[in-house]
Protein backbone atom coordinates (compact mmCIF):
# COMPACT_ATOMS: atom_id res chain seq x y z
CA UNK A 1 0.00 0.00 0.00
CA UNK A 2 1.20 3.16 -1.20
CA UNK A 3 0.08 6.65 0.35
CA UNK A 4 -3.68 7.19 2.23
CA UNK A 5 -6.69 5.90 1.54
CA UNK A 6 -10.34 7.43 1.81
CA UNK A 7 -14.05 5.64 2.82
CA UNK A 8 -16.57 7.29 0.90
CA UNK A 9 -20.49 6.99 1.15
CA UNK A 10 -22.40 7.12 -2.27
CA UNK A 11 -25.56 7.07 -1.85
CA UNK A 12 -25.52 4.26 1.23
CA UNK A 13 -22.92 2.41 -0.33
CA UNK A 14 -19.88 2.26 1.85
CA UNK A 15 -16.40 2.40 -0.44
CA UNK A 16 -12.55 2.19 0.37
CA UNK A 17 -10.69 4.21 -1.79
CA UNK A 18 -7.08 3.39 -1.75
CA UNK A 19 -3.73 4.49 -2.74
CA UNK A 20 -5.13 7.63 -4.05
CA UNK A 21 -2.11 9.29 -4.47
CA UNK A 22 -0.62 6.40 -6.91
CA UNK A 23 0.41 8.15 -9.94
CA UNK A 24 -1.41 6.32 -12.89
CA UNK A 25 -0.08 8.47 -15.93
CA UNK A 26 3.72 8.91 -14.93
CA UNK A 27 5.04 10.08 -18.34
CA UNK A 28 1.83 12.77 -18.36
CA UNK A 29 2.81 16.17 -19.22
CA UNK A 30 1.54 16.50 -15.15
CA UNK A 31 1.50 13.58 -13.28
CA UNK A 32 -1.76 12.03 -12.70
CA UNK A 33 -2.82 9.98 -9.92
CA UNK A 34 -5.12 7.74 -9.16
CA UNK A 35 -7.04 10.03 -6.62
CA UNK A 36 -7.41 12.41 -9.73
CA UNK A 37 -8.92 9.30 -12.30
CA UNK A 38 -11.21 9.09 -9.60
CA UNK A 39 -11.90 12.81 -8.98
CA UNK A 40 -12.59 12.94 -12.89
CA UNK A 41 -15.21 9.99 -12.88
CA UNK A 42 -17.12 11.44 -10.29
CA UNK A 43 -17.46 14.89 -12.11
CA UNK A 44 -18.15 13.21 -15.18
CA UNK A 45 -20.48 10.69 -14.23
CA UNK A 46 -23.48 13.27 -14.60
CA UNK A 47 -22.66 12.93 -18.47
CA UNK A 48 -21.25 9.45 -18.53
CA UNK A 49 -23.66 7.16 -16.50
CA UNK A 50 -26.71 7.93 -18.64
CA UNK A 51 -24.75 5.90 -21.75
CA UNK A 52 -23.31 3.23 -19.35
CA UNK A 53 -26.81 2.39 -17.80
CA UNK A 54 -27.36 -1.31 -18.71
CA UNK A 55 -24.48 -2.33 -21.02
CA UNK A 56 -22.44 -5.10 -20.20
CA UNK A 57 -18.98 -3.23 -19.22
CA UNK A 58 -15.65 -4.60 -19.98
CA UNK A 59 -13.09 -3.14 -17.36
CA UNK A 60 -9.12 -2.21 -18.69
CA UNK A 61 -7.16 -2.29 -15.57
CA UNK A 62 -3.59 -0.42 -14.64
CA UNK A 63 -3.07 -1.43 -11.25
CA UNK A 64 0.47 -0.19 -11.65
CA UNK A 65 -0.24 2.87 -14.04
CA UNK A 66 -0.26 2.91 -18.06
CA UNK A 67 3.25 1.99 -18.24
CA UNK A 68 2.85 -0.87 -16.59
CA UNK A 69 0.94 -4.45 -16.94
CA UNK A 70 -2.96 -4.30 -18.10
CA UNK A 71 -5.65 -6.93 -17.35
CA UNK A 72 -8.38 -7.09 -19.83
CA UNK A 73 -11.25 -8.61 -17.51
CA UNK A 74 -15.02 -9.32 -18.63
CA UNK A 75 -15.39 -11.08 -15.74
CA UNK A 76 -16.41 -8.80 -12.70
CA UNK A 77 -14.22 -9.86 -10.06
CA UNK A 78 -15.88 -11.83 -7.22
CA UNK A 79 -14.85 -9.26 -4.42
CA UNK A 80 -16.63 -6.81 -6.17
CA UNK A 81 -19.57 -5.45 -3.86
CA UNK A 82 -22.89 -7.46 -3.50
CA UNK A 83 -24.77 -4.31 -4.92
CA UNK A 84 -23.22 -3.86 -8.33
CA UNK A 85 -25.49 -4.63 -10.65
CA UNK A 86 -24.53 -7.71 -13.32
CA UNK A 87 -25.34 -8.93 -16.31
CA UNK A 88 -24.45 -13.02 -17.65
CA UNK A 89 -23.63 -13.81 -21.17
CA UNK A 90 -21.73 -16.58 -22.78
CA UNK A 91 -21.07 -17.80 -19.17
CA UNK A 92 -18.90 -14.17 -18.39
CA UNK A 93 -20.69 -12.58 -15.33
CA UNK A 94 -20.48 -9.18 -16.30
CA UNK A 95 -20.61 -6.06 -14.18
CA UNK A 96 -23.26 -3.26 -15.23
CA UNK A 97 -22.30 0.25 -14.05
CA UNK A 98 -25.58 1.83 -13.12
CA UNK A 99 -25.00 4.07 -10.63
CA UNK A 100 -22.15 6.18 -9.56
CA UNK A 101 -20.85 4.29 -6.23
CA UNK A 102 -20.01 1.16 -9.76
CA UNK A 103 -18.42 3.77 -11.38
CA UNK A 104 -16.02 5.01 -8.73
CA UNK A 105 -15.64 1.24 -7.28
CA UNK A 106 -14.44 0.60 -11.17
CA UNK A 107 -12.01 3.97 -10.99
CA UNK A 108 -10.66 2.48 -7.69
CA UNK A 109 -9.80 -0.93 -9.11
CA UNK A 110 -7.60 1.24 -11.95
CA UNK A 111 -9.79 0.46 -14.36
CA UNK A 112 -8.98 3.53 -16.47
CA UNK A 113 -10.94 2.16 -20.25
CA UNK A 114 -14.69 1.33 -19.59
CA UNK A 115 -15.29 -0.67 -23.17
CA UNK A 116 -19.24 -1.41 -23.51
CA UNK A 117 -21.44 -2.85 -26.83
CA UNK A 118 -23.96 -1.07 -28.31
CA UNK A 119 -27.12 -2.73 -26.91
CA UNK A 120 -28.62 -2.94 -23.74
CA UNK A 121 -29.78 -5.56 -21.53
CA UNK A 122 -33.19 -4.87 -20.88
CA UNK A 123 -33.99 -4.60 -17.23
CA UNK A 124 -34.61 -7.20 -15.28
CA UNK A 125 -33.65 -8.98 -12.40
CA UNK A 126 -29.68 -8.42 -11.01
CA UNK A 127 -27.93 -11.32 -12.23
CA UNK A 128 -29.80 -12.06 -15.18
CA UNK A 129 -28.61 -14.34 -18.23
CA UNK A 130 -28.88 -11.88 -21.09
CA UNK A 131 -31.61 -12.32 -23.68
CA UNK A 132 -31.62 -11.47 -27.55
CA UNK A 133 -30.88 -7.59 -27.54
CA UNK A 134 -31.21 -4.63 -30.58
CA UNK A 135 -28.37 -2.34 -30.92
CA UNK A 136 -29.73 1.32 -29.89
CA UNK A 137 -26.55 2.63 -32.65
CA UNK A 138 -24.66 1.60 -35.21
CA UNK A 139 -20.91 2.36 -35.01
CA UNK A 140 -18.09 2.82 -37.53
CA UNK A 141 -14.58 3.16 -35.73
CA UNK A 142 -12.42 5.16 -37.45
CA UNK A 143 -9.28 3.40 -37.31
CA UNK A 144 -5.96 5.14 -39.21
CA UNK A 145 -3.70 3.08 -40.69
CA UNK A 146 -0.02 4.22 -40.78
CA UNK A 147 0.67 7.57 -42.04
CA UNK A 148 -2.32 8.86 -41.58
CA UNK A 149 -4.17 11.02 -38.36
CA UNK A 150 -7.51 11.72 -36.99
CA UNK A 151 -7.86 14.32 -39.99
CA UNK A 152 -7.65 11.58 -42.46
CA UNK A 153 -10.72 9.72 -39.91
CA UNK A 154 -12.58 13.45 -39.96
CA UNK A 155 -12.90 12.60 -43.84
CA UNK A 156 -14.04 9.59 -43.58
CA UNK A 157 -16.82 10.91 -40.95
CA UNK A 158 -17.79 13.16 -43.34
CA UNK A 159 -17.76 10.46 -46.19
CA UNK A 160 -20.49 8.98 -43.93
CA UNK A 161 -22.53 11.70 -43.23
CA UNK A 162 -23.10 12.50 -46.47
CA UNK A 163 -24.40 9.15 -47.44
CA UNK A 164 -26.40 8.57 -45.22
CA UNK A 165 -27.93 11.57 -43.76
CA UNK A 166 -30.50 11.26 -46.59
CA UNK A 167 -31.69 8.05 -44.83
CA UNK A 168 -32.73 9.97 -41.99
CA UNK A 169 -29.88 8.60 -39.52
CA UNK A 170 -28.62 11.14 -36.98
CA UNK A 171 -24.93 11.20 -35.51
CA UNK A 172 -22.39 11.43 -33.12
CA UNK A 173 -18.71 11.77 -33.20
CA UNK A 174 -16.65 11.14 -30.66
CA UNK A 175 -12.83 10.95 -30.63
CA UNK A 176 -11.38 7.22 -29.26
CA UNK A 177 -9.28 9.33 -27.06
CA UNK A 178 -6.30 7.29 -28.31
CA UNK A 179 -5.33 7.86 -32.73
CA UNK A 180 -8.55 7.65 -34.30
CA UNK A 181 -12.33 8.72 -33.82
CA UNK A 182 -15.42 6.87 -33.48
CA UNK A 183 -18.95 7.71 -35.88
CA UNK A 184 -22.20 6.98 -33.88
CA UNK A 185 -25.24 6.54 -36.43
CA UNK A 186 -28.89 6.46 -34.89
CA UNK A 187 -30.96 4.90 -36.95
CA UNK A 188 -34.58 6.19 -37.93
CA UNK A 189 -36.18 2.82 -36.57
CA UNK A 190 -34.46 -0.29 -34.06
CA UNK A 191 -32.37 -2.52 -36.13
CA UNK A 192 -31.56 -6.04 -34.92
CA UNK A 193 -27.70 -6.51 -35.40
CA UNK A 194 -28.17 -9.47 -37.44
CA UNK A 195 -30.00 -10.60 -40.46
CA UNK A 196 -29.99 -8.65 -44.28
CA UNK A 197 -31.60 -5.83 -42.42
CA UNK A 198 -29.22 -5.85 -39.25
CA UNK A 199 -26.54 -3.63 -38.34
CA UNK A 200 -23.39 -5.57 -39.20
CA UNK A 201 -24.51 -5.86 -42.59
CA UNK A 202 -25.78 -2.28 -42.96
CA UNK A 203 -22.06 -1.31 -41.49
CA UNK A 204 -20.03 -3.60 -43.61
CA UNK A 205 -22.13 -2.71 -46.65
CA UNK A 206 -21.35 1.14 -45.74
CA UNK A 207 -17.42 0.18 -45.58
CA UNK A 208 -17.34 -1.47 -48.47
CA UNK A 209 -19.18 1.12 -50.72
CA UNK A 210 -17.14 3.78 -49.80
CA UNK A 211 -13.95 1.72 -50.36
CA UNK A 212 -15.00 1.50 -53.87
CA UNK A 213 -15.99 5.44 -54.25
CA UNK A 214 -13.11 6.32 -52.63
CA UNK A 215 -10.21 3.60 -52.66
CA UNK A 216 -7.54 5.91 -51.69
CA UNK A 217 -8.61 6.68 -48.44
CA UNK A 218 -10.88 4.10 -47.52
CA UNK A 219 -10.33 0.67 -46.49
CA UNK A 220 -12.97 -1.53 -45.26
CA UNK A 221 -10.69 -5.15 -45.06
CA UNK A 222 -8.54 -5.35 -41.40
CA UNK A 223 -5.67 -6.53 -43.61
CA UNK A 224 -2.75 -4.53 -42.42
CA UNK A 225 -0.56 -4.19 -45.57
CA UNK A 226 -3.78 -2.87 -47.31
CA UNK A 227 -3.77 0.30 -44.59
CA UNK A 228 -1.01 2.53 -45.07
CA UNK A 229 -2.01 6.07 -45.74
CA UNK A 230 -6.10 4.42 -45.47
CA UNK A 231 -8.54 4.72 -42.80
CA UNK A 232 -10.04 1.53 -41.83
CA UNK A 233 -13.65 1.39 -41.29
CA UNK A 234 -13.99 -0.66 -39.00
CA UNK A 235 -17.76 -2.12 -39.27
CA UNK A 236 -17.06 -5.65 -37.49
CA UNK A 237 -18.00 -4.16 -33.79
CA UNK A 238 -21.68 -3.61 -34.84
CA UNK A 239 -21.96 -7.18 -33.38
CA UNK A 240 -23.08 -8.06 -30.16
CA UNK A 241 -19.75 -9.98 -28.69
CA UNK A 242 -18.14 -7.10 -29.50
CA UNK A 243 -17.12 -3.74 -27.07
CA UNK A 244 -16.38 0.15 -28.43
CA UNK A 245 -14.34 2.38 -25.88
CA UNK A 246 -17.31 3.90 -23.74
CA UNK A 247 -18.35 7.89 -23.85
CA UNK A 248 -16.34 9.92 -21.45
CA UNK A 249 -13.88 7.08 -20.99
CA UNK A 250 -10.06 7.52 -20.01
CA UNK A 251 -7.24 6.35 -22.11
CA UNK A 252 -4.83 4.16 -20.84
CA UNK A 253 -2.04 6.84 -23.79
CA UNK A 254 0.50 9.20 -22.14
CA UNK A 255 -1.31 11.76 -21.08
CA UNK A 256 -4.94 11.17 -19.39
CA UNK A 257 -6.35 11.62 -23.10
CA UNK A 258 -10.69 10.69 -22.99
CA UNK A 259 -13.09 9.61 -25.83
CA UNK A 260 -14.53 12.82 -25.93
CA UNK A 261 -17.58 13.48 -28.08
CA UNK A 262 -17.33 16.63 -30.31
CA UNK A 263 -19.38 18.96 -32.62
CA UNK A 264 -19.90 18.36 -36.28
CA UNK A 265 -18.11 21.82 -36.63
CA UNK A 266 -15.48 20.42 -34.74
CA UNK A 267 -15.35 17.22 -37.28
CA UNK A 268 -15.06 19.70 -40.35
CA UNK A 269 -12.75 21.59 -38.44
CA UNK A 270 -10.61 18.69 -37.93
CA UNK A 271 -11.10 17.71 -41.54
CA UNK A 272 -9.40 20.25 -42.87
CA UNK A 273 -6.43 19.62 -40.31
CA UNK A 274 -7.04 20.99 -36.83
CA UNK A 275 -5.55 18.25 -34.04
CA UNK A 276 -8.70 16.80 -32.20
CA UNK A 277 -7.95 15.84 -28.69
CA UNK A 278 -8.60 16.21 -25.09
CA UNK A 279 -7.68 15.46 -22.02
CA UNK A 280 -9.68 14.97 -18.62
CA UNK A 281 -9.65 18.77 -17.40
CA UNK A 282 -10.30 19.76 -20.54
CA UNK A 283 -13.08 17.10 -21.20
CA UNK A 284 -14.61 18.40 -17.66
CA UNK A 285 -14.99 22.28 -18.91
CA UNK A 286 -16.53 21.07 -22.53
CA UNK A 287 -18.80 19.21 -20.55
CA UNK A 288 -19.32 22.36 -18.87
CA UNK A 289 -19.58 24.64 -21.70
CA UNK A 290 -21.43 21.98 -24.44
CA UNK A 291 -23.87 19.78 -22.05
CA UNK A 292 -23.52 16.15 -23.07
CA UNK A 293 -22.72 16.37 -26.99
CA UNK A 294 -23.38 12.74 -26.96
CA UNK A 295 -26.81 12.82 -25.83
CA UNK A 296 -29.71 11.32 -27.99
CA UNK B 1 -53.34 36.52 0.45
CA UNK B 2 -51.28 34.43 -1.93
CA UNK B 3 -53.14 34.06 -5.46
CA UNK B 4 -53.29 30.76 -6.44
CA UNK B 5 -50.85 29.89 -9.47
CA UNK B 6 -52.21 30.71 -12.99
CA UNK B 7 -51.80 27.57 -14.16
CA UNK B 8 -53.90 26.17 -11.06
CA UNK B 9 -57.19 28.65 -12.23
CA UNK B 10 -56.89 27.97 -15.87
CA UNK B 11 -57.08 24.28 -15.54
CA UNK B 12 -59.68 24.47 -13.08
CA UNK B 13 -62.20 25.24 -16.23
CA UNK B 14 -60.90 22.58 -17.96
CA UNK B 15 -62.93 18.53 -18.10
CA UNK B 16 -60.80 16.84 -20.09
CA UNK B 17 -62.57 15.97 -23.25
CA UNK B 18 -62.04 11.94 -22.38
CA UNK B 19 -63.95 12.39 -19.67
CA UNK B 20 -66.99 14.54 -20.75
CA UNK B 21 -70.43 12.98 -20.37
CA UNK B 22 -71.70 12.45 -24.04
CA UNK B 23 -75.30 14.06 -23.42
CA UNK B 24 -77.77 12.73 -25.23
CA UNK B 25 -77.82 14.08 -29.46
CA UNK B 26 -80.44 17.36 -29.21
CA UNK B 27 -81.84 17.81 -32.47
CA UNK B 28 -81.04 21.46 -33.78
CA UNK B 29 -84.12 22.20 -36.02
CA UNK B 30 -88.06 20.57 -36.16
CA UNK B 31 -89.74 20.67 -39.81
CA UNK B 32 -90.92 18.55 -42.46
CA UNK B 33 -89.52 17.22 -45.58
CA UNK B 34 -91.92 17.82 -48.62
CA UNK B 35 -92.06 16.49 -52.02
CA UNK B 36 -94.72 16.58 -54.37
CA UNK B 37 -97.75 15.05 -51.98
CA UNK B 38 -95.49 13.76 -49.56
CA UNK B 39 -94.78 15.68 -46.21
CA UNK B 40 -92.39 13.55 -43.77
CA UNK B 41 -91.85 15.22 -40.11
CA UNK B 42 -87.89 15.12 -39.03
CA UNK B 43 -85.65 16.33 -37.27
CA UNK B 44 -81.97 17.69 -37.90
CA UNK B 45 -79.43 16.39 -35.66
CA UNK B 46 -75.66 17.14 -36.51
CA UNK B 47 -73.47 13.94 -37.83
CA UNK B 48 -69.97 15.11 -36.72
CA UNK B 49 -68.71 17.00 -33.54
CA UNK B 50 -65.25 19.02 -33.84
CA UNK B 51 -62.73 18.13 -31.13
CA UNK B 52 -60.66 20.84 -31.62
CA UNK B 53 -59.18 22.08 -27.70
CA UNK B 54 -60.06 25.57 -26.37
CA UNK B 55 -58.00 27.64 -24.51
CA UNK B 56 -59.15 30.58 -22.54
CA UNK B 57 -56.99 33.40 -22.47
CA UNK B 58 -55.88 34.14 -19.13
CA UNK B 59 -53.66 36.77 -17.48
CA UNK B 60 -50.53 35.43 -16.77
CA UNK B 61 -49.76 37.35 -13.14
CA UNK B 62 -53.56 37.26 -11.69
CA UNK B 63 -54.57 33.95 -13.44
CA UNK B 64 -57.78 35.71 -14.78
CA UNK B 65 -59.86 35.35 -17.56
CA UNK B 66 -59.23 38.04 -20.61
CA UNK B 67 -62.11 40.61 -21.81
CA UNK B 68 -62.49 42.10 -25.11
CA UNK B 69 -63.64 45.25 -25.25
CA UNK B 70 -65.17 47.15 -27.99
CA UNK B 71 -63.29 50.65 -28.70
CA UNK B 72 -63.68 53.02 -31.37
CA UNK B 73 -60.71 53.32 -33.69
CA UNK B 74 -61.74 57.19 -33.74
CA UNK B 75 -61.36 58.04 -29.95
CA UNK B 76 -60.24 54.61 -28.72
CA UNK B 77 -63.44 54.77 -25.89
CA UNK B 78 -65.99 51.72 -25.20
CA UNK B 79 -68.55 50.97 -27.43
CA UNK B 80 -72.24 50.34 -26.25
CA UNK B 81 -73.79 47.50 -28.25
CA UNK B 82 -76.76 49.10 -29.44
CA UNK B 83 -74.79 51.80 -30.53
CA UNK B 84 -73.39 49.42 -33.36
CA UNK B 85 -74.58 49.04 -36.58
CA UNK B 86 -73.18 47.31 -39.92
CA UNK B 87 -71.21 48.71 -42.35
CA UNK B 88 -70.23 47.39 -45.60
CA UNK B 89 -66.76 47.87 -46.94
CA UNK B 90 -67.03 49.81 -50.50
CA UNK B 91 -63.64 51.45 -50.82
CA UNK B 92 -60.97 52.06 -47.78
CA UNK B 93 -62.99 54.08 -45.21
CA UNK B 94 -66.03 53.96 -47.25
CA UNK B 95 -68.73 52.21 -45.32
CA UNK B 96 -72.79 51.43 -46.83
CA UNK B 97 -74.68 51.94 -43.77
CA UNK B 98 -77.06 48.95 -43.32
CA UNK B 99 -79.72 48.51 -40.50
CA UNK B 100 -80.23 45.50 -38.94
CA UNK B 101 -83.99 45.52 -39.85
CA UNK B 102 -83.33 46.20 -43.58
CA UNK B 103 -81.44 42.82 -43.15
CA UNK B 104 -84.38 40.72 -41.26
CA UNK B 105 -86.94 41.93 -44.13
CA UNK B 106 -84.46 40.19 -46.56
CA UNK B 107 -83.84 36.96 -44.53
CA UNK B 108 -84.90 33.75 -46.32
CA UNK B 109 -88.25 32.36 -45.41
CA UNK B 110 -90.01 29.71 -46.19
CA UNK B 111 -93.25 29.89 -48.17
CA UNK B 112 -96.23 29.79 -45.38
CA UNK B 113 -94.01 30.52 -42.73
CA UNK B 114 -93.06 26.79 -42.50
CA UNK B 115 -90.36 24.94 -41.83
CA UNK B 116 -89.16 22.51 -44.81
CA UNK B 117 -86.93 20.43 -46.75
CA UNK B 118 -88.20 21.39 -50.49
CA UNK B 119 -86.99 18.66 -52.43
CA UNK B 120 -86.00 20.05 -55.79
CA UNK B 121 -84.62 17.29 -57.81
CA UNK B 122 -83.53 13.38 -57.32
CA UNK B 123 -79.95 12.61 -59.21
CA UNK B 124 -77.93 9.79 -59.31
CA UNK B 125 -75.60 9.81 -55.94
CA UNK B 126 -71.94 9.52 -58.15
CA UNK B 127 -73.04 12.54 -60.18
CA UNK B 128 -72.22 15.34 -57.04
CA UNK B 129 -68.52 15.90 -57.04
CA UNK B 130 -67.66 15.59 -53.03
CA UNK B 131 -65.93 19.13 -52.91
CA UNK B 132 -69.33 20.78 -52.50
CA UNK B 133 -69.77 18.97 -49.31
CA UNK B 134 -69.67 21.39 -46.10
CA UNK B 135 -71.06 19.63 -42.57
CA UNK B 136 -73.36 16.23 -42.33
CA UNK B 137 -76.71 15.70 -40.66
CA UNK B 138 -78.80 13.13 -39.31
CA UNK B 139 -82.62 13.33 -40.58
CA UNK B 140 -84.71 11.56 -37.94
CA UNK B 141 -88.05 11.07 -38.38
CA UNK B 142 -90.49 13.13 -36.06
CA UNK B 143 -93.62 12.39 -34.52
CA UNK B 144 -95.94 10.68 -37.09
CA UNK B 145 -93.43 10.88 -39.64
CA UNK B 146 -91.79 7.35 -39.14
CA UNK B 147 -94.14 5.27 -42.01
CA UNK B 148 -93.32 8.19 -44.45
CA UNK B 149 -89.39 8.61 -43.44
CA UNK B 150 -89.64 5.07 -44.61
CA UNK B 151 -91.31 4.22 -47.30
CA UNK B 152 -88.90 8.07 -48.90
CA UNK B 153 -85.71 5.24 -47.58
CA UNK B 154 -86.96 2.51 -49.38
CA UNK B 155 -87.99 4.71 -52.22
CA UNK B 156 -84.69 6.09 -52.88
CA UNK B 157 -82.85 2.83 -51.99
CA UNK B 158 -84.86 0.79 -54.69
CA UNK B 159 -83.69 3.90 -57.45
CA UNK B 160 -80.27 4.46 -56.12
CA UNK B 161 -81.13 8.03 -56.47
CA UNK B 162 -79.84 10.98 -53.49
CA UNK B 163 -82.27 14.17 -53.24
CA UNK B 164 -81.13 17.87 -53.86
CA UNK B 165 -83.54 20.33 -51.57
CA UNK B 166 -83.51 24.15 -50.31
CA UNK B 167 -83.90 24.43 -46.64
CA UNK B 168 -83.10 27.85 -44.42
CA UNK B 169 -80.65 26.73 -41.04
CA UNK B 170 -80.06 29.54 -39.10
CA UNK B 171 -81.23 32.47 -41.46
CA UNK B 172 -79.11 30.80 -44.16
CA UNK B 173 -80.48 29.47 -47.42
CA UNK B 174 -78.85 26.23 -48.18
CA UNK B 175 -78.85 23.73 -51.22
CA UNK B 176 -78.47 19.63 -49.54
CA UNK B 177 -77.90 16.14 -51.10
CA UNK B 178 -80.15 14.18 -49.16
CA UNK B 179 -78.86 10.41 -49.03
CA UNK B 180 -80.00 6.96 -47.48
CA UNK B 181 -77.78 5.82 -45.08
CA UNK B 182 -78.12 2.42 -44.15
CA UNK B 183 -81.59 2.06 -43.14
CA UNK B 184 -81.87 6.33 -42.67
CA UNK B 185 -81.69 9.26 -44.58
CA UNK B 186 -78.76 11.91 -43.93
CA UNK B 187 -78.15 15.18 -45.36
CA UNK B 188 -75.08 17.62 -46.06
CA UNK B 189 -74.93 20.55 -46.60
CA UNK B 190 -73.18 22.24 -50.06
CA UNK B 191 -71.29 24.92 -51.01
CA UNK B 192 -73.44 26.33 -54.11
CA UNK B 193 -71.25 26.85 -57.29
CA UNK B 194 -70.32 30.21 -56.98
CA UNK B 195 -68.65 29.42 -53.96
CA UNK B 196 -66.52 26.88 -55.43
CA UNK B 197 -62.81 28.51 -56.72
CA UNK B 198 -62.39 27.89 -60.41
CA UNK B 199 -59.08 25.43 -60.87
CA UNK B 200 -57.98 28.33 -63.57
CA UNK B 201 -57.21 30.49 -60.78
CA UNK B 202 -54.16 28.38 -59.90
CA UNK B 203 -51.62 28.76 -62.17
CA UNK B 204 -49.36 26.00 -61.00
CA UNK B 205 -52.53 23.46 -62.36
CA UNK B 206 -51.06 24.53 -65.43
CA UNK B 207 -48.04 22.62 -65.73
CA UNK B 208 -50.01 19.08 -65.56
CA UNK B 209 -49.52 16.86 -68.38
CA UNK B 210 -51.05 13.56 -69.77
CA UNK B 211 -47.94 13.53 -71.79
CA UNK B 212 -46.11 10.45 -70.42
CA UNK B 213 -44.14 7.48 -71.05
CA UNK B 214 -46.50 4.72 -70.82
CA UNK B 215 -44.12 2.53 -68.76
CA UNK B 216 -43.88 5.35 -66.32
CA UNK B 217 -47.73 5.01 -66.27
CA UNK B 218 -47.62 1.20 -65.70
CA UNK B 219 -44.92 2.08 -62.59
CA UNK B 220 -47.35 4.37 -61.23
CA UNK B 221 -50.28 2.11 -61.35
CA UNK B 222 -48.58 -0.86 -60.14
CA UNK B 223 -46.71 1.66 -56.74
CA UNK B 224 -50.46 2.31 -55.95
CA UNK B 225 -52.07 -1.36 -56.41
CA UNK B 226 -49.12 -2.33 -53.70
CA UNK B 227 -50.26 -0.11 -51.44
CA UNK B 228 -53.79 -0.32 -51.92
CA UNK B 229 -56.17 -1.13 -49.07
CA UNK B 230 -60.03 -0.52 -47.67
CA UNK B 231 -60.10 2.55 -46.26
CA UNK B 232 -60.51 2.34 -42.44
CA UNK B 233 -61.51 5.92 -40.88
CA UNK B 234 -60.34 4.32 -37.26
CA UNK B 235 -56.65 4.04 -38.49
CA UNK B 236 -56.30 7.93 -38.99
CA UNK B 237 -56.07 9.89 -35.30
CA UNK B 238 -56.01 13.40 -34.73
CA UNK B 239 -52.19 12.82 -32.43
CA UNK B 240 -51.82 16.38 -31.81
CA UNK B 241 -54.49 16.83 -29.96
CA UNK B 242 -54.11 13.65 -28.00
CA UNK B 243 -50.58 14.93 -27.08
CA UNK B 244 -52.21 18.08 -25.83
CA UNK B 245 -54.95 16.52 -23.96
CA UNK B 246 -52.39 13.89 -22.48
CA UNK B 247 -50.54 17.11 -21.54
CA UNK B 248 -53.62 19.05 -20.42
CA UNK B 249 -54.62 15.72 -17.89
CA UNK B 250 -50.97 15.64 -16.67
CA UNK B 251 -50.87 18.87 -15.84
CA UNK B 252 -54.25 18.82 -14.10
CA UNK B 253 -52.96 15.41 -12.09
CA UNK B 254 -50.08 17.84 -10.61
CA UNK B 255 -47.88 15.40 -13.05
CA UNK B 256 -44.66 16.03 -14.94
CA UNK B 257 -45.64 15.77 -18.29
CA UNK B 258 -42.44 14.06 -19.99
CA UNK B 259 -42.23 16.22 -23.88
CA UNK B 260 -42.01 13.49 -26.46
CA UNK B 261 -38.82 13.43 -27.94
CA UNK B 262 -38.86 14.69 -31.84
CA UNK B 263 -39.31 11.72 -33.96
CA UNK B 264 -37.88 10.78 -37.23
CA UNK B 265 -40.63 10.44 -39.65
CA UNK B 266 -41.69 6.52 -39.44
CA UNK B 267 -38.93 4.97 -42.41
CA UNK B 268 -41.25 3.60 -44.93
CA UNK B 269 -38.60 2.03 -47.22
CA UNK B 270 -36.01 -0.14 -45.72
CA UNK B 271 -32.69 1.17 -44.92
CA UNK B 272 -30.70 -1.46 -46.76
CA UNK B 273 -32.63 -0.50 -50.14
CA UNK B 274 -32.32 2.97 -49.16
CA UNK B 275 -27.74 2.68 -48.65
CA UNK B 276 -27.62 0.91 -52.11
CA UNK B 277 -29.39 3.73 -53.71
CA UNK B 278 -27.57 6.38 -51.81
CA UNK B 279 -24.25 4.03 -52.64
CA UNK B 280 -24.94 4.42 -56.73
CA UNK B 281 -25.96 7.88 -56.69
CA UNK B 282 -22.28 8.50 -55.01
CA UNK B 283 -20.66 6.50 -57.87
CA UNK B 284 -22.40 8.03 -60.63
CA UNK B 285 -21.41 11.45 -59.34
CA UNK B 286 -18.02 9.92 -59.32
CA UNK B 287 -18.08 8.84 -62.68
CA UNK B 288 -19.93 11.64 -64.20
Amino acid sequence: MTGPGASVDIGGRLLHLSNLEKVLYPEAFSPFTKGEVINYYARIAHVMLPHLVGRACTMLRFPDGVTGKSFFSKNLPTHAPVWFDRVTRNDVSYGVVNELAALIWMANMAALELHVPLHREAPGPRDVVAVQVEPDRIVFDLDPGPNTTIVECAQVALLIEQLLAPLGLVFRAKTSGSKGMQLYAIPPEPMPYGGSGGTTAFAKRVAEGLEATHPHLVVARMTKELRSGKVLIDWSQNVPGKTTIAVYSLRARQNPTVSTPVTWTEVQACAEGKALSFTADQVLSRVDEYGDLFAS
Amino acid sequence: MKLPSPEHCFLRHIVPDSRRIEAMARPIWTGTISFALLSVPVKLFTATRSKDISFNQIEKSTGKRIKQKRVSSETGEEVATEDIIKGYELSKERYVIIDPEELENLTPRDAANEKTVQIVDFIDGDEIDPIYYEKGYYIAPDKGGARPYSLLVQGMKATNKVAIAKVVLRQKEYVVAIRVKGDYLCMETMMFHDELVNPAEIDELAAVTSDLNEKEVEMAKMLIEASSSPFEPTKYRDEYRERVMALIEAKAAGEAYEMPTEQAPAQVIDLMAALEASLAAAKAKKSA
